[in-house]
């Protein structure tokens, strides 16, 4: 299993980020002073790290405002994270099993029209990094109040 | 018919009347004790019980969203007013108020009313226009995003499902939501906080509609803290339709062909949900997703095959999902299905969740089976998935089968017309209206009333919604949401006009839409409410240049809990107005949609939402070249008020700022409006009217100063000058803020001006003053020395600012 983030290249604005800081603000939660936002998804599949970055760099983001990163999935632990984001608490946010994702339903179907005519599995999920000292109880007000609809999404916090 | 692994038989026939009560309950069947009992009944004449499947079927048959029982049943009705009492009974409150008006008023361009999903008028000699308005609200309460995404998809779907098939032109969009300002600590637990729901859903209807290529013309925000747990979301989709394709009719033998997405556990049980009221625990596979790359590709597709004739009858699986799709198209004939044929999303479901899921993006097609192969091509081609599940019979039953087992086998005459009628009580003390202590305020006082009036939340831009949503795309938008010199600098347009050139070539001819709704004015009054929401609606579209005898309106009532009196009672009142102006105005009802049990339970204690009606207003226009738009145009240029401004400020934005208890609900003379509306259209087609706007949240002052701001143009306006009742004379602040209904501010070039009075000969209206070279607004009444200025940025900067989040 792969997994593909995609990151803001620097000089272009987070801006969903930025919406999130100033929702956290009016939740009167003043310890966070940065919010980063990446879209993440998992593909589980008969594919190679060759094919994995291709969907990365040709499907899931864009050549002039992003980046991407591509991990196989047991190389997770592995540091080869941006080190300015270890310092940031990360909410991660994706549907629960059941609920119908259509984003994950395009990217399937423009996987194949990538020419990469395998059976794959694919999980989007959200990716929150939030800069500054604040308690788990904190995050998971955030997560409950701002991030994740628990009714069909899950959360977890990193 | 026996249980197996997938189908249960539910026992009834030995049930008491608690227990039949509590498996309604337990099983979110929403069906009361005397339905039950009918159902019982009906079983026990079989001498069996029923299915699961079955039970299913009858509660999403018979549910309140399908059926409108409350408002279709029998109601005793007693008004109350100065201690004298009166009674009414109504058999069929829909049938006897706003479906009679439009009998009554048997208007030949009226091409299908009530009787399909949406309601149709003529266009020109080839088309008519369809219009629905459809509210999905405890989904989107629940799941913002999701809920108001396939929101607007259903109403879509509505469109396509009329007739044969209408294209989609363009959505509308009207929201209501509680108070952003709320604090956090304040939202109950396990609800959302009303900013959160507020983006969410305008994020999901953004990416529904704006994915679907069709435009969001019109739409109105309002902001109440009754509706912080219960917001309201209203989605129109008005569309074309070739006159020949709006007939649909079912033969027996034509096999039932579903397109479209596939069928998931998703928003089960919505068609009942929706009759029941909110609270913390509320179901969740109640939540549709919705996927509209899916619904445009049956949308294109579906349209190739309409103009094959490759079908008889089309439909969308909306509220009860297949049940109510296939339900409705064999009422006539009956149906057999194999629910093992339909496409799932995943394994795992039982008959009744495949036969009453709301899964979306599915319509169902009667097609004569010698089209079989071709209809089925012209979809392949796209990659819609299109699988034939059944047939339309000849027996008038209508029969399930699941792996060879027969789940269902039922009669359609009982599942449409075996509802019990219900009986409810209905009462409505009328409040006697008193006006206020005379609001007296200095000039600064004026201009700081101004300021807050323009940054209230029910008055200020709208902007940061509007410009999300493509309001341009098939580029047929005429008259826009936002009109100004720039884009940043813009003011509130009143209506939406819709050229649809790309479907009929080389037509002038256009659609306007519009709404009304104000639901400040239906805590203290629902008639009122209603009347004016009605003429609302009908001075937004006029006042872009529609012929007000050439308008239709749609009603969308959400209300509380009918079963209380006090609450239905409020709601036969607004029927009534609905009754009184649709008559007087000469405007035909086309369809509508109610939506009750707005309510939601905190701790126990339960909270109704303020009963609001929406109005949607939809005309045709002879020629898109004669409409106008509300920004000022040029100095010099003279400055109309049109209409009587009466001491009304009940309800109103100064009430509101001030915290004014009293005051008069600002009532509707369509005596008067009429009139004043057809010389207003006949004005601005001989081009003598240079911009007009429609006078109402915030009255006079406010209309005055969005047509100015929009423009960069300054105004001098002569309070002193505006026509008034004499019966309760008005102060300056309430001639400026009071928010009379059958008023406009028209802006006139000095050469027409006399003809233009001449136009208006025998209407109540004024010329108060000038467009002026300078960059402020004046307001001044040398009678009592109050001297109103402040510059256009100030006022626009208050006006843009409360809602950029």
């Amino acid at each position: 299993m792969f997994e593909i983030e995609i990151f803001n290249k620097k000089g272009f604005k987070n801006s969903h980020g930025e919406h999130v800081l100033s929702d956290i603000f009016e939740l009167a939660i003043r310890d966070i002073t940065k919010v980063e936002y990446s879209p993440l998804y998992f593909i589980d599949g008969d594919i190679n790290l060759s094919e994995a970055k291709m969907i990365a760099v040709e499907l899931l983001s864009d050549k002039i405002t992003e980046s991407c990163t591509v991990r196989r999935y047991s190389d997770l632990n592995s540091k080869t994270v941006n080190l300015h984001m270890l310092s940031a608490s990360v909410i991660e946010v994706c549907y629960r099993k059941g609920v119908t994702d259509t984003v994950v339903e395009s990217v399937m179907k423009a996987v194949k029209d990538l020419g990469i005519d395998k059976d794959i599995k694919v999980r989007a999920a959200r990716k929150y990094y939030l800069y500054g000292t604040v308690s788990k109880t904190v995050l998971n007000i955030i997560a409950i109040k701002l991030l994740a609809n628990t009714l069909v999404q899950e959360y977890k916090i990193k | 018919m026996k249980s197996t692994t997938n189908c249960k038989i539910i026992e009834i026939l030995n049930l008491s009347d608690e227990q039949l009560v509590e498996l309604s309950r337990k099983n979110v069947l929403s069906l009361s004790l005397v339905e039950m009992k009918a159902v019982l009944d009906y079983f026990k004449k079989l001498k069996r019980n029923p299915t699961d499947v079955e039970m299913e079927t009858i509660a999403q048959t018979w549910s309140e969203h399908c059926k409108h029982k409350t408002l279709t049943g029998i109601i005793e009705y007693t008004e109350e007013e100065s201690g004298k009492k009166t009674k009414r009974t109504y058999n069929n409150l829909l049938k006897e108020t706003i479906f009679k008006a439009t009998v009554e008023l048997n208007k030949e361009w009226c091409l299908s009313v009530f009787e399909d999903n949406a309601g149709v008028i003529d266009f020109d000699s080839e088309n008519g226009v369809a219009f629905k308005v459809e509210t999905h609200n405890h989904p989107s309460a629940l799941e913002p995003y999701g809920g108001s995404a396939t929101g607007i998809g259903g109403v879509i779907r509505d469109i396509l499902g009329v007739g044969l098939g209408a294209k989609p032109l363009a959505n509308t969009d009207v929201f209501c939501f509680g108070d952003p300002n709320t604090k956090a600590s304040k939202v109950p637990e396990g609800m959302h906080h009303p900013k959160r729901i507020a983006k969410g859903v305008v994020s999901g209807v953004r990416d529904y509609g704006n994915r679907m290529g069709i435009p969001t013309v019109n739409g109105a925000v309002c902001f109440d803290e009754g509706y912080m747990a219960n917001p309201l979301v209203y989605c129109g989709t008005m569309g074309i339709i070739p006159k020949n394709k709006i007939e649909k009719k079912v033969n027996s033998g034509d096999l039932i062909l579903v397109v479209g997405g596939r069928t998931g556990r998703d928003g089960i049980h919505g068609a009942t949900f929706s009759s029941i009221e909110l609270d913390t625990e509320s179901d969740v596979s109640a939540v549709q997703i919705g996927n509209p790359i899916v619904e445009k590709k049956v949308l294109d597709t579906m349209l190739k095959a309409r103009d094959l004739n490759l079908y008889r009858a089309v439909t969308d699986c909306g509220a009860g999902g297949l049940s109510s799709a296939i339900g409705e198209l064999g009422e006539k004939t009956g149906a057999v299905v194999h629910l093992d044929k339909v496409p799932l999303k995943y394994d795992g479901l039982y008959p009744w969740e495949i036969w009453i899921s709301e899964a979306q993006e599915r319509m169902v097609f009667a097609v004569p089976p010698e089209n079989k192969k071709k209809i089925v091509e012209i979809f392949k081609k796209e990659n819609v998935e299109a699988v034939f599940v059944g047939e339309f019979t000849n027996d008038g039953k209508l029969i399930l089968v699941y792996n060879g087992d027969v789940v269902t086998s039922m009669d359609m005459s009982f599942l449409h017309g075996g509802i019990p009628k219900s009986t409810r009580p209905a009462v409505c003390k009328i409040k006697e209206e008193k006006v206020q202590k005379p609001v007296k305020m200095n000039s600064s006082e004026i201009v700081e009333v101004l300021k807050a009036s323009l940054a209230d939340l029910n008055v200020c831009s709208k902007e940061w919604i509007i410009r999300q949503y493509d309001h341009e795309v098939q580029g047929q938008t005429i008259i826009k949401p936002l009109q100004g010199n720039s884009i940043e600098v813009s003011g509130p347009g009143d209506a939406a006009v819709v050229l649809p050139y790309t479907v009929v070539k080389g037509i002038k001819k256009g659609v306007v839409l519009s709404n009304g709704l104000n639901p400040q004015y239906g805590k203290i009054n629902t008639y009122k409410m209603a009347a004016s929401a009605i003429e609302e609606s009908l001075r937004n579209a006029v006042a872009v240049g529609a012929d007000v005898e050439k308008i239709s309106v749609l009603d969308n009532f959400c209300w509380g809990d009918p079963s209380k009196p006090e609450i239905l009672g409020s709601l036969v009142r607004a029927a009534n107005a609905c009754y009184d102006m649709s008559k007087a105005f000469g405007v035909p009802f086309i369809s509508g949609k109610d939506s009750l049990n707005n309510e939601y339970s905190i701790g126990g204690k339960k909270y109704s939402i303020p009963p609001v009606l929406l109005i949607s207003a939809m005309g045709v226009i002879e020629n898109v070249a004669n409409t106008v738009t509300m920004p000022l145009k040029n100095k010099g240029n003279k400055i109309f008020v049109l209409g009587s401004t009466r001491n009304e400020l009940g309800g109103s934005v100064l009430a509101k700022i001030k915290n004014i208890k009293t005051g008069v609900v600002p009532d509707v003379y369509p005596e008067e409006s009429k009139v004043l509306m057809k010389k207003i259209y006949q004005a601005i087609n001989k081009n003598f009217v240079e911009s007009c706007h429609d006078c109402s949240d915030g009255g006079i002052a406010i209309a005055i100063s969005e047509m100015a701001f929009a423009s960069g143009k300054g105004v001098n306006i002569n309070i002193d000058a505006v026509e008034v009742e004499i019966k309760n004379p008005l102060t300056v602040a309430e001639i400026l803020f009071s928010e009379s209904n059958g008023r406009f501010i028209v802006e006139v070039k000095p050469e027409n001006e006399a003809t233009f009075i001449e136009i208006l000969n025998g209407s109540v209206f004024a010329e108060v003053g000038y467009v002026s070279d300078e960059t402020k607004i004046v307001f001044e009444s040398k009678k009592t020395k109050i001297l109103v200025q402040e510059q256009l940025e100030v006022l626009l900067n208050a006006w843009q600012n409360t809602i950029n989040w």
